[in-house]
């Protein structure tokens, strides 16, 4: 059988696989219908649009499953070198993070849970939900971004939908860079000012993993699946808050990826290999220093200016109270309270909205007086999240100040998702695996040496 | 290289076999179909988006229907079926959802696998290309990024500035605009601007008077007057609005409330002259039923006394409209309790303390858990606080006395009297002497709380108790000609009933005991009004006796106003003001003879 009907009967076989077992999601569906308003003491069950709580047991289990697909990961991408290896285990973790679990824990919402235990003491950080943050950007610090690598079931998916990468210019890559840190800084800060988990409440993919949402959510989702198809992994590379602190954690690692097993021939042949623009080539020093003085003038500028981002930053960020608050169902009662137009309450018939009013009414100064607190906290951590923000933008534009140089063609430390593609483009590589001999690994190095030469 | 290796990079371009091409037909069809399932699913949503049991406009609108008419069973019952069906609509929506989601989720796998082969079928080998100079190419990536990055921080401080800046709230930014709106809202208003006692006690503010036991200690009225011809009557006017509520005096104006089905009002009058000077009518509250409830003729619409703190009027009708109003007759707010389900229609009257409006609005039986003691901030009729009361419907009228070092709200209802903290509700004595229903209104007098259970007991009670005093706090009780529908008047030293046949009993104040009886043989429904040393009683045909407040029954003088009285009358500023069925007058003594009013 030719791979290409090879590949529409598998298609068609897990596609009826799948609807066969979809058949208890729909039955599952009709269990959202909302209950009725009881006025009795009755309880109701929990929600069922976000995952119900498990017992502890099952989430140590998940702890232990995330650790050893970690170390997996890890042995795949720096051992076994096997992209076919990292795509198995990302369908694995998609299934079991995304679909099963149904993304929650989830270690891209857990700096949230970190910052709102840091900064309300009524909050008491599960252990587990703690090592979901800790555990991945441990291995960061060891072997690169492997949770990204196969791991993460954003990260999966969007890499298992790939079909036509298009390259995304490297001016544009490296300017948008600095949104996942802004994403990271807006998640801390309303995490940690108790208003709300944003991160979680617009992460495009979970609502596709539970297969249900709001229309703008689901569409959403959608649109950056679409994206994905075409656009190497555009969450993680735009969006992810948590990709911000294994970038900065992978920059330290321990082991890095590496293209080639042993020494780079400057064959060139991996340097498109990267659907994700995370391939460095070598850059050499300049010849004369004299060429680096404009770069040390504008570094210097910048240098001075970086306090001053920080400042203005922060400034500007102190005024962001009144908005940021309003995500808050409590301000945003308090202000619906008090606004000098508000609709009347009709006690025959009560909705959720005017019920609300009636019980502002008569906890009014409760919930004026919390009201007031958070948009007093949200002042102060906006003019620390306007500082953050200042130094986001002051040290990236400080990096891409500095000169760097390279040798040999290697993935770039933190943007690399160490998802094994660019292995097999090398010769030396396909050398180690016996797929070439390494008489013929030398005859494709010398012919590309003398291509290049005929075509200069 | 070998061919034996497709997709490395290495070995050249094959053609794509046929089975691509059905591949990428496949492909198309299952693309086709994702995109036509999307759109049928956003087409339900679109279409259906109405059709929520929680936010169905009919449903909400039948159940406002079913507010006005409790008892409509056949309302009930299409409420039901509609409800039924909405939900079963919306279970179905659920079940179409979540098909939907399925079959896109097995189309995408599909689509991404069929992808996945088709785009390594022609994949295209690519060796590398000559390059500009690295270190030049990196520079300009560098030079390009930074430019981005300044553009991106630019349009994130552009936009963070102008939502910062731009951003209203109504809640005050600083600690100290804060502070002084929770103020507001506990009911600490600017205390220099409430009216003072003096001011509030030379003034008729609420039912029964500033002290709620119809006393003024010094009046000079005439012994006898007549409306008709005018003896002893300063003014009379027309009342164009019926009602049983007791006329308010303040200042320079006397306020009245009256109505009907079609029509609530707030009626102002000149004190002086008599002459109206505004009407306001109080419709479109609201909240209000479409349908004004049915009332029983014999209460009326507005059988409700109203109320001032010197700021505001307010006045409350039996369709449970609630409302303020300046001295000028401007609307300041109002609102609907909802219909109150009494048997006789909602008569108990208002009451205020310290800028607030306390209204007791109980109703039904006292397992239906729907009585309520209201405290609304009076400048813009916010609850400040609201206690459910163990009680079914009554009418008494609650008091507002200091006693125990805190001021206290003293009410009446089924089997309870109980006692409130003013400030904030909190339930202070009860005690279970009651039966019957409850009309008469407590007074405080004496440091005595004095009430009267009909056809029961007068009793009075020590109000400095907590939790049930019901034997501890019992001072003395009486069972002799207890009141049914007036409530007791005491001028201090002597307490004054009258039956609703005619019959007055004077008590004494310390132990209870009957002083003396006396017959009027007319039947009287108006509270007993003690100006000075004598007590005016007026009856439901128009006569009325003048009695001696003192320990020995005296009758002054019998007259007759020529139509029947129902509601107490107001007193101060040396003037008596009546409400008769149809008329308003005032007597007192001649203009020159009496203190000048100042203007609100």
């Amino acid at each position: 059988m030719n791979p290409a009907r090879r590949s529409l009967v598998f298609s068609l076989i897990v596609g009826g696989l799948l609807l066969w077992l979809g058949q208890g999601g729909s039955a599952r569906a009709e269990l959202r219908f909302p209950p009725p308003e009881f006025e009795s003491d009755y309880v109701m069950p929990p929600g069922i649009t976000t995952p119900p709580p498990r017992a502890l047991a099952w989430e140590y289990v998940d702890l232990a499953v995330l650790a050893g697909t970690l170390g997996w990961a890890a042995w795949l991408v720096h051992r076994r070198r096997s992209r076919r290896g990292l795509a198995t285990l990302s369908v694995f973790s998609l299934i079991y993070f995304g679909f099963y679990r149904q993304g929650c824990i989830c270690p891209i919402g857990a700096p949230q849970n970190v910052a709102y235990g840091l900064f309300n003491p009524g909050y008491a950080i599960p252990l587990t939900v703690l090592l979901f943050f800790l555990v991945p950007l441990v291995f960061s610090l060891f072997t690169g971004r492997t949770f990204c690598a196969a791991v993460c079931p954003h990260g999966a998916l969007q890499d298992l939908v790939l079909l036509k990468p298009v390259k995304v210019p490297a001016w544009l890559e490296q300017g948008l860079g600095t949104l996942p840190y802004l994403f990271l800084g807006g998640g801390l800060l309303f995490a940690a000012t108790g208003v709300g988990f944003i991160i979680c409440r617009y992460d495009p993919f979970v609502p596709l993993f539970r297969m249900t949402g709001s229309l703008f959510m689901l569409t959403l989702g959608g649109a950056f699946l679409v994206t994905s198809m075409f656009v190497g992994r555009p969450f993680c590379r735009f969006l992810c808050p948590y990709g911000a602190l294994l970038r900065v954690g992978a920059l330290f690692s321990k082991w890095r990826v590496r293209i080639t097993p042993d020494y780079c021939t400057q064959c060139r042949l991996c340097e498109h290999s990267c659907p994700f623009g995370a391939i460095r080539e070598p850059l050499a020093a300049p010849a004369h220093p004299a060429a680096l003085a404009p770069d040390r003038r504008r570094l210097g500028w910048l240098l001075v200016a970086l306090p001053l981002l920080m400042v203005g930053g922060a400034w500007v960020g102190r005024h962001l109270s009144v908005p940021a608050a309003r995500v808050h169902p409590t301000v945003a009662l308090a202000e619906q309270f008090l606004a000098p137009n508000k609709p009347a309450a009709a006690p025959g018939a009560p909705t959720p909205e005017t019920r609300a009013l009636a019980r502002a009414e008569l906890e009014a100064p409760t919930i004026i007086a919390r009201a007031a607190d958070i948009r007093r906290r949200l002042t102060t951590a906006g003019g620390w999240f306007g500082g953050w923000v200042g130094l986001v933008f002051g040290a990236r534009l400080i990096s891409l100040s500095l000169r760097t140089t390279r040798t040999d063609f290697e993935p770039d430390r933190g943007a690399c998702f160490a998802c094994g593609r660019c292995y097999l483009y090398c010769p030396n590589e396909r050398v180690r695996r016996g797929l070439i001999s390494p008489a013929e690994a030398a005859g494709l190095n010398a012919n590309l040496a003398a291509a290049a030469r005929n075509r200069i | 290289m070998t061919a034996s290796h497709p997709g490395t990079h290495l070995a050249p371009a094959v053609p794509p076999p046929a089975a691509a091409r059905s591949l990428t037909r496949t492909l198309v069809v299952v693309a086709v179909l994702c995109g036509l399932a999307v759109v049928t699913l956003l087409a339900i949503h679109w279409i259906t988006r109405h059709d929520d049991p929680l936010k169905s406009p009919l449903l909400a609108a039948l159940k406002e229907q079913l507010v006005a008419e409790p008892r409509n069973e056949a309302l009930k019952e299409q409420i039901r079926a509609l409800d039924l069906t909405l939900r079963r609509r919306h279970a179905w929506l659920l079940a179409v959802y979540g098909f939907g989601a399925w079959f896109l989720l097995v189309a995408a796998v599909m689509l991404v696998l069929m992808g996945k082969a088709l785009a390594r079928l022609h994949v295209t080998p690519s060796l590398p290309q000559p390059r500009p100079d690295a270190a030049e190419r990196a520079a300009d990536t560098a030079r390009r990024a930074r430019l981005l990055t300044f553009v991106v921080a630019a349009l994130a401080a552009g936009g963070a500035g102008w939502l910062g800046l731009s951003a209203r709230s109504v809640l005050p930014a600083d600690p100290a605009g804060v502070e002084k709106l929770l103020a507001k809202l506990r009911g600490e208003e600017d205390a220099t601007d409430l009216p003072s006692p003096a001011e509030y006690a030379a003034n008729w503010p609420r039912f029964l008077g500033p002290t709620g036991n119809a006393f003024v200690p010094e009046a000079a009225f005439p012994l006898q007057f007549d409306p008709v011809g005018g003896t002893g009557v300063r003014w009379k006017t027309p009342v164009s609005a019926p009602g049983f509520s007791s006329p308010l005096i303040w200042s320079n104006r006397v306020f009245l409330s009256g109505g009907d089905v079609s029509n609530r009002v707030v009626l102002a009058f000149d004190l002086a002259t008599g002459q109206p000077a505004w009407e306001r009518p109080v419709m479109n509250v609201p909240g209000s039923p479409a349908r004004p409830p049915e009332i029983p003729e014999s209460t009326g619409f507005a059988a409700s006394t109203m109320a001032t703190d010197g700021r505001r009027v307010y006045v409350l009708f039996a369709s449970g409209d609630l409302a303020a109003l300046t001295f000028d007759g401007a609307p300041v707010w109002s609102k609907n309790l909802g219909v109150p389900h009494n048997p006789y229609g909602h008569a108990t009257s208002l009451a205020t303390w310290q800028g607030r409006l306390l209204v007791q609005f109980d109703q039904a039986e006292p397992e239906d858990n729907l009585s309520k003691l209201y405290a609304f901030d009076g400048a813009s009729g916010r609850v400040l606080w609201q206690r459910n009361r163990p009680v079914g419907a009554s009418w008494a009228t609650p008091i507002i006395f200091d006693a125990a070092g805190k001021p206290q709200i003293g009410t009446l209802g089924g089997e309870w009297v109980i006692a409130y903290q003013a400030a904030d509700g909190a339930e202070l004595w009860r005690a279970k002497l009651l039966s019957g229903e409850i009309t008469p209104s407590p007074i405080f007098v004496g440091g005595l709380f004095i009430a009267a259970s009909p056809a029961d007991r007068l009793f009075a009670l020590r109000p400095d108790g907590t939790g049930d005093v019901t034997k501890s706090h019992l001072v003395w009780e009486s069972d002799e000609s207890v009141p049914d529908i007036t409530s007791p008047a005491s001028n201090g030293e002597l307490v004054f009933t009258v039956l609703s046949h005619g019959v007055v009993t004077c008590y004494d104040l310390k132990d209870g005991k009957p002083v003396w009886e006396h017959e009027l043989d007319f039947e009287v429904n108006a509270t007993p009004a003690i100006a000075g040393n004598r007590v005016y009683l007026f009856g439901t045909k128009g006569r009325v006796a003048v009695l001696a407040a003192a320990r020995e029954a005296k009758e002054l003088a019998r007259f007759d106003l020529g139509e029947g009285v129902f509601a107490s009358p107001a007193m101060a500023h040396g003037v008596m003001v009546v409400r008769t069925v149809k008329n308003l007058f005032c007597v007192g003594p001649a203009a020159g003879a009496r203190p000048e009013a100042k203007s609100p």
